[in-house]
């Protein structure tokens, strides 16, 4: 029982302070790693792998799956709820108040300073998942490779992940990964 | 189509099946089903909620539908438009969760899982940069940006901590902006 109010607690503080979409809340989810030991980081490096390729938001996907992880379905279920629900309150709200809400100096001046915070919790994240996932020469070519593709245009993130599960898989055919 | 509580939970569940690799796709999704398919909503406004999506915690995707489906049938339609986006999303992982075990049994598998798990950095680092854009405009904004991530990446520091003392950092930092301003008019 205490486990689902804990899960709870911690999902619903994720839906409240993660800015900037579903991979923001992904320094929270590491950060349960360290703390609670409800999944290790490598499971959630595959988690987050996983989420990548199925339907829906990545940031719902990935709730559900940690959820999953640490108490079963009806910890996916708590996850998932708990995560949506401060966006859900606020959201009505803010609705209600629209006009307000953009002119509002103190709102204005919150979201320029946890912005850039968002933005650099992310590139701590990126920096995990790197070391989680690119641990040999190969590994790091390809994300070379696919690093200079991304600055050259812009593409679809289907394009990335396609080619990368491709190239995995001819790499494990010929025993090179 | 009829705005009933039914049809919008049908509109977002299909969305949330489309949407793979990131909620920053939502916005052509959208904009297909709801401005050009069923003329619900306007693309200016769907333009608004995408920027006000971003500026309220948590998922873009979420955000975004929510704030549709408020003005679509209000509470009824931000209750279809939230459980909508999330049933695809829900169902996808709990079924895999339950085989997951099973299939990373197969080398095949594992090795796509390799592949995958190198492009997800490469999707990560894209996020940063949009964020990037948006977020860094000035020297201040930098120098958050780097307490961030050096607290978060190598002193472990809570997400939440980080988070609610940056928002305080730029209250304090433009009213004190604000009020030198108003000091030089004087």
């Amino acid at each position: 029982m205490l486990i689902y109010l804990h899960l709870c607690f911690e999902f619903f503080r994720i839906g409240l302070f993660s800015f900037g979409g579903g991979y923001a809340t992904l320094p929270f989810l590491y950060h349960i790693a360290d703390t609670y030991h409800w999944y290790t980081p490598q499971q959630l490096s595959d988690m987050i792998a996983v989420s990548s390729i199925t339907p829906g938001p990545v940031g719902v996907n990935v709730a559900t799956f940690a959820g999953f992880s640490t108490a079963g379905i009806l910890g996916a279920l708590i996850a998932t709820t708990s995560v949506i629900l401060p966006s859900y309150v606020l959201v009505i709200i803010i609705s209600k108040l629209l006009e307000k809400f953009k002119s509002n100096k103190k709102v204005q001046a919150a979201i320029y300073g946890l912005k850039p915070a968002g933005c650099g919790l992310l590139s701590a994240v990126a920096l995990n998942i790197f070391s989680d996932n690119v641990k040999s020469l190969f590994g790091v070519g390809l994300f070379l490779i696919l690093l200079i593709m991304s600055f050259q245009q812009k593409r679809d993130p289907l394009f990335y992940l396609g080619i990368s599960a491709v190239v995995g898989l001819v790499a494990g055919y010929f025993h090179m990964v | 189509m009829e705005k009933t509580f039914w049809n919008i939970y049908k509109t977002f569940f299909k969305v949330g099946t489309l949407l793979l690799g990131g909620g920053y796709v939502i916005l052509p999704l959208l904009q297909s089903e709801l401005v050009e398919k069923k003329n619900w909503v306007n693309h200016d406004e769907l333009c608004e909620y995408y920027a006000l999506g971003q500026s309220v915690p948590g998922i873009i995707a979420a955000n975004m539908s929510i704030f549709v489906g408020y003005k679509l049938l209000r509470q009824k339609g931000a209750f279809a438009a939230a459980t909508g986006i999330i049933t695809p999303a829900f169902l996808a992982i709990v079924l895999i969760a339950k085989i997951l075990q099973e299939l990373i049994k197969y080398q095949f598998i594992k090795s796509i899982f390799w592949g995958v798990g190198v492009g997800v950095v490469i999707l990560v680092i894209l996020a940063v940069k949009e964020m990037w854009k948006k977020s860094i405009v000035d020297k201040f904004s930098f120098a958050i940006f780097i307490s961030a991530f050096i607290l978060s990446a190598f002193l472990k520091v809570s997400p939440a901590i980080i988070i609610i003392a940056s928002a305080i950092a730029g209250i304090i930092y433009k009213l004190r902006l604000d009020k030198q301003k108003g000091d030089n008019q004087c």
